[in-house]
């Protein structure tokens, strides 16, 4: 166990975990039934936003109840550009920026108040955003939706349309994840970690508490935008259903079922997300919200730091089994926000 | 002249239903220093908890009053053991811990009473009388001078009453109200008893407009959100005021600016928040807090 943890750690050991990986994820869609091809393209979507999600409420500690508006206006602009033609590069590039300009402004005012008054607002975006969808049916084809089918392989490929999705999928998601990781590893993330622990310390050493929950929830939005594009390329159809209230709770819960302030959380939120409603459909449907519920419950009651946190939890309890003296415990925390106790302690 | 004035007095009564549930929002906030997002799924809870007691014949008056006392526990009960685990921790985690709830109790309703939409009779008669040239239902007006009524007794409550002020002095401090005697535990159960009452009351009131549902206030807890945000998260009479604005403001600008609407109405409070947001940013009632590091 012992010798397997500490190789585990070295630099080597994981490179070749990460490659493995990789061949994996690339040959994955050659063998896999279109069925399972296309779940997994829907856990890609879905991960890229409560990837983004993350980076805004995991990171930064803004509750953000409003992300799947985001992911509807980029599948709206993505179909948009798809019906009139526009160069595939483009379209990305539309359905990233235009819900980033547009979490920019709503973070500008929202972000005056407090955490709890950007959850007050963001809660209206879903439900502003459905009656709007509606309304300007000359972009988004009203309560019909529109349809855009355009990610079809082409002939020189040789491959079938799931897997042609699937490496669309796979390019623009690793790229988020690699993205994200580095935005949080680096300057930017610690200074979100601070906004986070403690505004008031964090202006105090310079980091503008201001300036970052705008930022992180920019590039929430950017990441939001991204996934909606995805989702357009998966399912190649969208409508005001696409961005409703309940479909955001389940992001909110998805973060928080995977693990908020994660990278791994997010992919892990990604296939909860997908495979859980999946799952209850197949039992009784009216069992799927409260089977959401009792999840999102059992998951801040049981396990705060998420699904991502079970190893780790695991390993402290057969630790505490043996013998041995405790070293370098991670601080217990009550918080679906790891590392938070002093916080706690103080308040 | 006489739509206008319709207009004003049918978004004060729509206004109202808001600012119940406004009211249960800011207290909740003011004895936990939370927000409570399950606000309006409790409240529609206790709407189908009155629903079940009329079709076991017991009068709709009773049945109201039964569910207000079943709300009252069940806040309490939630308090007692989903909440406490979570007061004293990280405040978006007692967020998305409400959040859970109300997916919990959306996910119960659907469940016992299904997604389709009940018939539950109103309290007032379906009569109605002349103002000033409109017609002004009397279900409007006994919704408006319910919550007035309300709101008074609440004002009252925090202000002048020792309950209220063990209330305000465990949100305020609940380290320093334990010190000085106060039961704080069971204070923040009474909290959320009395908010998830007030709920029911709101849920009551707007049964019998909407139909029972169990995603009926989701957009009024909107609303309710929006006119806490305006109206400042201590203040049970700003709430109400910015409430009724918001209803007034929605009926006017649905009518009379042609691209909002009446499916777009919705949007009105929050365009209001961000032009009020700019000017001043601890709401219209609200104070400014001032942290230390």
């Amino acid at each position: 166990m012992s010798t397997l943890s500490s190789l585990s750690r070295t630099r080597w050991f994981r490179l070749a975990l990460v490659a493995a990986v990789a061949v994996l994820l690339v040959l994955a869609p050659l063998v896999l039934p279109v069925f399972a091809n296309q779940t997994l393209v829907r856990i890609g979507v879905y991960a890229v936003a409560v990837l983004g999600l993350n980076i805004v409420m995991g990171y930064t500690g803004q509750v953000n109840l409003g992300q799947i508006f985001f992911v509807g206006l980029g599948a709206y602009v993505a179909a948009y550009g798809v019906t009139h033609d526009w160069n595939i590069v483009l379209v990305f590039v539309a359905a990233c920026l235009l819900p980033g300009v547009v979490g920019l402004l709503v973070a500008l005012a929202a972000a005056r108040l407090g955490g709890l008054a950007i959850a007050m607002v963001t809660i209206a975006l879903p439900i502003v955003g459905v009656p709007l969808a509606k309304r300007l049916s000359g972009l988004t084809g009203g309560s019909q939706g529109v349809s855009a089918r355009f990610s079809g392989a082409p002939d020189w490929s040789g491959l079938y349309d799931d897997q042609w999705q699937y490496y669309i999928l796979l390019l623009v998601t690793a790229a988020s994840f690699l993205l994200a990781r580095n935005l949080v590893r680096g300057k930017f993330g610690r200074a979100l970690t601070a906004v986070r622990k403690n505004e008031a310390v964090a202006a105090s050493i310079g980091v503008s508490p201001y300036l970052y929950k705008v930022l992180a929830f920019t590039v929430a939005s950017v990441f939001g935008g991204a996934s909606g594009f995805l989702y357009l390329v998966a399912v190649q159809y969208t409508s005001p259903e696409t961005l409703s209230f309940g479909h955001s709770i389940a992001l909110v819960a998805a973060m928080v079922v995977g693990g908020a302030g994660s990278i791994a959380g997010a992919l892990i939120g990604g296939a909860y997300y997908v495979l859980v409603p999946q799952f209850t459909n197949t039992i009784d449907p009216n069992f799927t919200t409260i089977s959401q519920g009792v999840v999102l419950l059992a998951v801040l009651f049981l396990l705060p730091g998420g699904l991502v946190s079970l190893p780790r939890v695991i390993r402290r309890l057969a630790r505490r089994r043996t013998t041995r003296p405790p070293r370098e415990d991670p601080p217990r925390t009550t918080s679906a926000w790891p590392e938070e106790t002093e916080r706690q302690a103080q308040s | 002249m006489g739509t206008f004035i319709q207009l004003v007095v049918d978004g004060l009564s729509t206004g109202s239903v808001y600012a119940a549930l406004a009211l249960a929002i800011v207290l909740v906030n003011q004895a936990t220093g939370l927000i409570n997002f399950a606000q309006g799924g409790l409240a529609v809870l206790s709407g189908y908890v009155a629903y079940s007691c009329l079709q076991q014949g017991i009068p709709l008056l009773a049945a109201i009053l039964l569910a207000v006392l079943a709300s009252f526990v069940i806040g309490a009960a939630v308090e007692r053991l989903l909440m406490r685990r979570f007061e004293r921790g990280d405040p978006d985690t007692a967020i998305v811990v409400t959040i859970g709830l109300l997916t919990l109790v959306t996910g119960i309703c659907g469940w016992i009473w299904s997604y389709n939409n009940l018939q539950f009779p109103s309290p007032f008669p379906l009569t109605s009388v002349d103002i000033f040239g409109a017609v002004v239902s009397v279900r409007s007006l006994g919704t408006t001078i319910a919550i007035v009524a309300i709101m008074l007794l609440l004002q009252l409550l925090f202000l002048r009453t020792k309950l209220g002020l063990a209330l305000r002095a465990v949100a305020d401090n609940p380290v320093s109200a334990a010190f000085s005697g106060l039961p704080v535990g069971r204070l923040l159960m009474i909290g959320w008893g009395l908010a998830a009452a007030l709920g029911a009351i709101a849920g009551s009131l707007v049964a019998p407009q909407l139909t029972l549902t169990p995603g009926m206030l989701d957009n009024a807890l909107v609303y309710a959100l929006a006119a806490v945000i305006l109206g400042g998260l201590n203040s049970p009479l700003g709430a109400v005021v910015a409430a009724w604005l918001i209803g007034v403001l929605e009926n006017l600008a649905a009518v009379y600016v042609p691209f909002i609407g009446h499916d777009l109405k919705i949007a009105v409070p929050f365009i209001l928040i961000f032009v009020i947001l700019v000017v001043r940013p601890q709401g219209l009632s609200g104070r400014k807090v001032v942290a230390r590091v």
